[in-house]
């Protein structure tokens, strides 16, 4: 066991996770940030993507111990007063999910590279996204989500 | 709740009322629950596909600090009731069953069996603690194909069946086979294979057991298609009255079929709750959910085709093998599903057809969206393979040989009426919409450029529901129930038994009860998931729309006839004058005369009325599917073919469905998409391998590979809405018809590129290594 501290959502947390506890599993179990969901515990399907110091990562793949001093971001940290970011209402507009089981990897993962990437185009989109799987959707909602979100950011910019 | 302005919510692609939880973490899935005294269960599962368990020492795992029971097969086997799996005793198994118990006992039959379960105080004790069993082993020789498991000698999984044959179907005759077949000017054969995949929902099985010691009751918190069969299955199990157990679901993480009822393990997760006398998780990892959750197909058809020189389909006699896996359940009775729908929407004039259902030690079949879908595999790629030969194009042998609509309606020779089928509409314009003369002159333009371009359409229809019998007193599907209730508070509350992973009921079913009631979208609350509260029902077979959305709508209808009759007592009018829209009751012609339903709900909890007075504003609803009707349509696919590398581009996916009327066309696209993206997969990437000693080679997704936002194009829908059957209810289900459809059409698609080879298809699994195989075979 170790202390750690870190920053989830804004807010300064502290844990004594196991030195084995992965991130996913310590937002989960000890923070009871169910959000973030895990699909595949080997890195692959990116269900469990959170933002950690301003990159997406897969944190079934960190360990919560490397976390500390991380300013973390979750899902529940995009909407923190019930009201959705624009990434979100765009994806609701655009019917972007079924099940909902994939969702919180995918709206961490486009929200990460639509803050490098506004001006992206489908193609790019696409291959950002490629690394993490939906089951339900054929990915063509998802994806019109995210362009719907780009292009109204384009809107806004001044 | 944002407010929805539109005329009729039925029909319009209203936004989703699960999507505000899902997008912010809110959703409530089966893992994310947590009990006062919960503990962690993890199970001892075998390495060997098939052996002889000799012993189990549990001891040290029972002394690891942090584990609280370790429970054998055989203490397992002792605290439950031994029975046939409770979905095949639901549908009617007939013939000597298996016999086998929740955990292995006597011997393991397939990689990944379980054999014990370490419950701890957390998941990682709990796996540390499976470290710790010791089980010994003697090796039995594997069953990992069917071919050996129809040989008599091949040893036998189950002792009591003698053999690995699960099921035999005798032999059925539609039509006068042999007659058709000695009329025909040629006849064909055809071996064809359908490879093992499997459905990987997102989310993988799960439960949540938890034994409540002083009421006797257990309450299982699972991820299910349905509350109710769950619950059937854990009181059949545990030997407890139905009304001891409760199952409640929240959202669920996909299924596409693979969570009906309790699987082996979430029955002993149930015992062990019992057992230990506190909460138990299971959540499988996807490990465990790629080994040993089940997996689908693996069929394979010797085919024999009746054919006239002009490219008439006049007969097929098909002997079909199928490999249930190793505890045999679903995949033994699809055969008959598949018999039943062979001919599809062609006029065959007769059909012979018999299977053989074989255990081998691999995962057990289980329903995976469209289960019968092999027979519109095999019949597209025959008429494919027959066009071929005769020189025809794929369009034309499908327009010669396709059912018109007529009145009567045609027959299939399998004996339903082929009633508002549109198959020929949805062929001719898809024909159309891809412009087939100019896309011949692209792919030859192409070829002289040595680009393999190729083009495949198929055609499918659904019964979803199916036809009314003729003469039947009731639908196809039996019937659906539904209990509603204006709520005090103006809430029309609708209790479905339909249990939704992804079909967005909450929003499609408040559309249409929104509608008929005459209350804004908001104003309906679809409750779902708690088998004290809910109606039975599934979630299953495309069966919604039609079932649910029907009793949505006829049920609707009798609450409001009945609250009306209620407010003409208080508004001192006639029912007949009274009318109800956005949520409020007004006499006709008078709107100063509204009073809001909330109102009238509230006067009706509140007051006492005499016996002349029904006053309580709820009913029980049942619907028989109407005149229910087909679902189908046809999908093009155009791909282009690296020659060099095998890997198949698929450039452009056309679909002209006729599902009946929409009640959300973007839900309704959103399950033709998702159908579409997993036919991609099974034939471009996903195969569930087995090595020849049984082990199982695509445990994670670096093996078993899915298809990602690289590999499933945009995908092109347009709605044929040809023939309403039913005075009101024509929606038709839409969840299945992608993945039965997009196999062949994309198989269709690969060769007609690779004809230039003269390459000839009869498989279905084309990753980029048989692609190049099947281009040097060729050669």
């Amino acid at each position: 066991m170790a202390d750690i501290t870190l920053t989830v959502n804004g807010a300064a947390r502290t844990g004594s996770p196991e030195a084995r506890k992965t991130l996913a599993d310590f937002l989960r179990d000890d923070l009871d940030l169910t959000g973030t969901h895990v699909g595949c515990e080997h890195g692959v399907c990116g269900a469990c993507t959170v933002i950690v110091d301003g990159r997406a990562v897969r944190s079934c793949l960190m360990l919560a111990v490397q976390a500390a001093g991380s300013e973390v971001t979750t899902v529940e940290g995009l909407a923190p007063d019930g009201e959705l970011g624009p990434l979100q209402q765009a994806m609701w507009d655009s019917h972007s999910f079924q099940c909902g089981f994939c969702t919180p990897g995918f709206v961490m993962q486009a929200t990460a590279f639509l803050s490098g990437h506004p001006d992206a185009g489908e193609q790019e989109i696409r291959e950002a996204l490629s690394g993490n799987i939906c089951r339900c959707t054929g990915y063509q909602s998802i994806i019109d989500g995210v362009l719907l979100a780009a292009e109204r950011n384009r809107e806004v910019r001044p | 709740m944002t407010a929805i302005a539109a005329e009729r919510y039925t029909g319009a692609s209203i936004k989703r009322s699960e999507d505000p939880r899902i997008l912010t973490g809110a959703g409530r899935y089966v893992d994310d629950i947590k009990l006062p005294g919960m503990l962690h269960a993890a199970f001892v599962r075998s390495p060997m596909a098939h052996a002889r368990v000799l012993s189990v020492d549990v001891s040290e795992a029972r002394a690891l600090p942090g584990v609280v029971a370790v429970l054998t097969g055989a203490e397992l086997e002792a605290m439950t009731i031994p029975g046939p799996d409770a979905l095949m005793a639901l549908m009617g198994w007939a013939g000597p069953m298996p016999q086998f118990t929740l955990l292995a006992t006597d011997k393991v039959r397939l990689v990944g069996d379980p054999v014990a379960v370490v419950v701890a105080e957390s998941r990682y004790l709990a796996e540390d603690g499976c470290e710790l069993v010791e089980v010994e082993y003697e090796d039995l020789p594997p069953v990992v194909d069917a071919a050996f498991a129809l040989d008599p000698g091949s040893p036998p999984l189950f002792a009591n069946l003698g053999d690995n044959i699960a099921r035999l179907h005798s032999r059925s005759e539609f039509g006068d086979v042999a007659a058709t077949f000695a009329g025909a000017d040629r006849v064909m054969d055809f071996r064809i294979d359908v490879h093992r995949h499997q459905n990987v929902p997102m989310e993988g099985r799960g439960c949540v057991a938890s034994w409540d010691t002083d009421a006797g009751v257990l309450t299982m918190h699972a991820a299910t298609q349905s509350v109710h069969v769950t619950k059937i299955a854990v009181a059949m199990r545990l030997g407890l009255d139905q009304d001891k157990v409760r199952v409640l679901a929240g959202d669920i993480g996909g299924s596409f079929g693979l969570k009906i009822g309790a699987s082996r393990e979430e029955l002993a997760v149930a015992a062990a709750s019992r057992a230990v006398g506190r909460p138990v998780k299971w959540v499988e990892d996807r490990g465990e959910n790629l080994t040993a959750s089940g997996q689908a197909r693996e069929e394979s058809f010797d085919v024999r085709a009746a054919v006239s020189d002009d490219g008439d389909l006049l007969g097929l006699d098909v002997k079909m093998v199928v490999d249930t896996g190793a505890y045999p359940g679903m995949g033994a009775m699809v055969p008959d599903i598949v018999s039943a729908m062979f001919p599809g929407p062609y006029q065959l004039a007769a059909l012979g057809f018999e299977s053989t259902a074989v255990t081998t030690n691999k995962a057990t079949y289980v329903a995976y969206r469209g289960p019968w879908a092999s027979e519109t595999f095999v019949r597209e790629r025959v008429l494919n393979l027959v066009a071929a030969d005769l020189g025809l194009d794929p369009v034309e042998i499908r327009l010669r040989n396709v059912a018109l609509r007529t009145d009567p309606p045609a027959m299939m020779i399998t004996g339903r009426p082929l009633v508002g089928v549109t198959t020929k509409e949805s062929l001719e314009r898809v024909a159309e919409l891809v412009d087939l003369p100019a896309f011949r002159r692209r792919q030859e333009q192409a070829r002289a450029q040595g680009r393999y371009l190729g083009i495949g359409v198929a055609t499918f229809i659904e019964a979803a529901p199916g036809p009314r019998a003729p003469g039947g007193p009731s639908g196809p599907m039996g019937l659906e129930s539904m209990r509603l209730r204006l709520e005090e508070d103006g809430i029309v509350a609708l209790f479905t038994g339909q249990m939704p992973h992804g079909q967005s009921h909450q929003t499609t079913l408040a559309q249409i009860a929104a509608d008929e009631f005459g209350v804004p979208f908001s104003q309906v609350r679809v409750v779902i998931g708690d088998s004290d509260v809910v109606p039975f029902g599934l979630t299953g077979g495309s069966r919604s729309a039609t079932m649910t959305g029907g009793v949505a709508l006829h049920g609707a209808r009798q609450l409001k006839a009945k609250v009306l009759d209620f407010a003409a007592h208080l508004m001192e009018a006639s029912a007949q004058d009274l009318l109800i829209s956005d949520g409020n009751v007004w006499v006709r012609g008078d709107p100063a005369s509204a009073i809001p339903v909330s109102e009238i709900a509230g006067r009706a909890a509140a007051g006492s009325f005499g016996d002349d007075v029904d006053a309580v504003l709820q009913v029980e609803a049942t619907f028989d599917g109407g005149e229910g009707g087909w679902s189908g349509g046809t999908h093009c696919a155009i791909v282009e073919i690296d020659a060099e590398t095998g890997i198949v581009k698929v450039e452009r996916y056309v679909a002209v469905e006729d599902c009946g009327a929409l009640i959300n066309p973007a839900v309704v696209e959103g399950q033709i998409r998702g159908g579409i993206a997993q036919g991609i997969g099974a034939v471009l990437l996903e195969r569930s391998a087995y090595a020849e000693d049984g082990s199982f080679q695509s445990a994670t997704f670096m093996d078993y590979l899915m298809p990602t936002a690289c590999d499933v194009p945009r995908i092109e829908i347009e709605h044929l809405e040809t023939v309403p059957l039913d005075a009101d209810v024509n929606f038709r289900g839409v969840g299945e018809g992608g993945m039965i459809v997009a196999p062949p059409t994309v198989v269709n698609a690969i060769e007609d590129a690779l004809s230039p080879f003269g390459v000839r298809i009869y498989e279905q699994h084309l990753p980029p290594a048989r692609i190049l195989e099947l281009i040097t075979g060729a050669r």
